[in-house]
């Protein structure tokens, strides 16, 4: 469904991806595995069309969005939500207001069906209850359970998670988790994670693709990570925390 | 040595000529995309509802404040000076050129880029760091008709009756000033204000109120945009909005007064 290929992004002087190519398949999880300010983020906003690459493409559903325009993005980035890794919920906006700000802001809908899909997620994420509170107020799993319903608000047929579980207690970490996993077996929804976490590679994804100096040294099942003997991932095969 | 010195020297002007002409381009763009999005006034009306409190209503104490004090500064000093030519009459004739002309709209201007400016740079920078942008355009909301065009609206619409509160609390003050302190009646100060007052005199007062509120808003606004590296960030780029958006509003008064004076 999302793919990258020969994708060159530069900051100035700066690399940061170099030819990458990369491709995520409907119904799937993968994860992306790096260490931090390897580019792992800059992967998303590229699939979403946030930022532009310097040479390369990038295909949704076979489509070339690499030059679309901001307008003509707009419906393609509803194919797929977000989870950012700070969440980046409207903090002077309620619960329920950041599940129902998009549904007003871009579909006509009327204001039952507003209602119902805004219950709905609230459902989901387990925050009955909280709707009238402001993010602030809640903890970090709580706030990150609000991100993903967001991200499902318009029904897309893909996720993409930016650490999902950083800054979160193993508890709370362990729930999103198995969320994700819950969405994929039961909706049929595809996810991309960005992680520096390998247990929750382990724990979850199909498929990994490891990124370092700003190229992809693995991209395979998930259980063929062991086999390599790549001299990066036999080091954290150990280390299991990437920190740099 | 010193070769190597003038060639680092002059790679750096370069870079920084590079970066701030790239930096120009972006503004323009940001800009244009604010004024291009204006047609979607009518989905964002509680936006602009809301902005236009926050820039209109609520910025009417320091308003008064700023206007007030000039305009009794300016009877008690002018005064003064015209007293000693025996020219006390002229009082009201030179203080509401003034006033109306350039300090009123002017002292407005630069409140305004501190309190709204700074509020707009805050703002919007707190949450270009946190993500709320990205977030924005993520799920398909344009965050320049969303978040700046309706601040700019506001302020376009704000900034005249404020620039008309700014001249009217000045003109008071200074005839309540010339009264008790130089002992002028109040019918020969307003007589020498009212009848020689011409149309130049508020076309130059009145057409900055716009163009500070273009100035203000797109460069508080672009600067929030372009917030990065952090809380510390925010406090940059909410600085660089202020004194940037107060140094083109003394430019731009400069500038408005000599265009409408030297072609009306």
């Amino acid at each position: 469904m999302i793919e990258l290929r020969n994708v060159t992004l530069k900051y100035g002087e700066k690399i940061i991806l170099d030819k990458v190519s990369i491709e995520i398949k409907d119904n799937t999880i993968k994860a992306i595995l790096g260490p931090s300010g390897v580019g792992k983020s800059t992967i998303l906003k590229l699939m979403l069309g946030l930022i532009k690459p310097n040479s390369g493409q990038v295909f949704v559903d076979g489509v070339d969005i690499t030059n679309f325009k901001e307008p003509e993005l707009y419906p393609i980035r509803r194919k797929m939500g977000i989870v950012f890794q700070g969440n980046a919920l409207f903090d002077s906006l309620t619960i329920g207001q950041n599940f129902s700000f998009f549904l007003r802001e871009n579909l006509r809908l009327p204001e039952d069906e507003i209602e119902r899909r805004v219950c709905e997620q609230i459902k989901f994420a387990g925050l009955e209850g909280y709707e009238d509170q402001l993010p602030e107020s809640l903890s970090g799993g709580m706030r990150k359970r609000v991100a993903i319903g967001r991200a499902l608000i318009f029904n897309p047929k893909m996720i993409l998670f930016d650490e999902p579980t950083a800054g979160l207690d193993p508890v709370s970490s362990k729930k999103i988790l198995n969320l994700i996993t819950d969405l994929r077996n039961n909706s049929g929804l595809g996810a991309v994670f960005v992680t520096h976490i390998i247990d929750d590679v382990f724990a979850i994804a199909d498929r990994v693709a490891v990124l370092y100096q700003g190229k992809f040294i693995f991209d395979d099942v998930t259980e063929k990570l062991h086999e390599s003997d790549h001299p990066f991932i036999r080091s954290i095969l150990s280390d299991k925390i990437l920190e740099l | 040595m010193p070769l190597t010195f003038i060639r680092t020297l002059g790679n750096r002007t370069t870079l920084q000529l590079k970066e701030f002409l790239l930096t120009m381009q972006e503004f323009f763009f940001f800009s244009i995309r604010a004024f291009t999005t204006m047609p979607k006034l009518r989905k964002y009306w509680r936006d602009f509802l809301d902005q236009a409190t926050i820039c209109g209503a609520d910025s009417i104490p320091i308003v008064l404040v700023s206007s007030i004090s000039i305009g009794s500064l300016l009877a008690i000093e002018v005064g003064n000076l015209l007293e000693e030519f025996g020219a006390k009459t002229m009082l009201g004739r030179s203080t509401a050129l003034s006033v109306i002309r350039e300090l009123g709209p002017l002292l407005m201007g630069l409140m305004l880029s501190a309190r709204y400016g700074s509020r707009n740079g805050a703002e919007l920078g707190a949450m270009k760091i946190s993500e709320q942008i990205d977030a924005l355009r993520a799920f398909g909301t344009d965050p320049v008709a969303k978040l700046v065009m309706p601040r700019l609206a506001a302020a376009l619409v704000m900034f005249i009756p404020l620039t008309a509160l700014a001249d009217f609390s000045g003109l008071q003050a200074a005839a309540l000033l010339a009264q008790h302190y130089h002992k002028i009646d109040p019918g020969i100060f307003w007589n020498a204000v009212y009848p020689r007052l011409v149309a130049k005199d508020f076309v130059v007062g009145f057409l900055k109120a716009p163009v500070f509120a273009i100035i203000i808003t797109l460069v508080s606004s672009f600067n929030g945009f372009s917030a990065r590296g952090g809380t510390a960030g925010v406090g940059r780029s909410t600085i660089k909005g202020i004194v940037v958006s107060s140094g083109l509003v003394l430019i731009a008064n400069f500038y408005v007064s000599k265009i409408v004076l030297e072609n009306m």
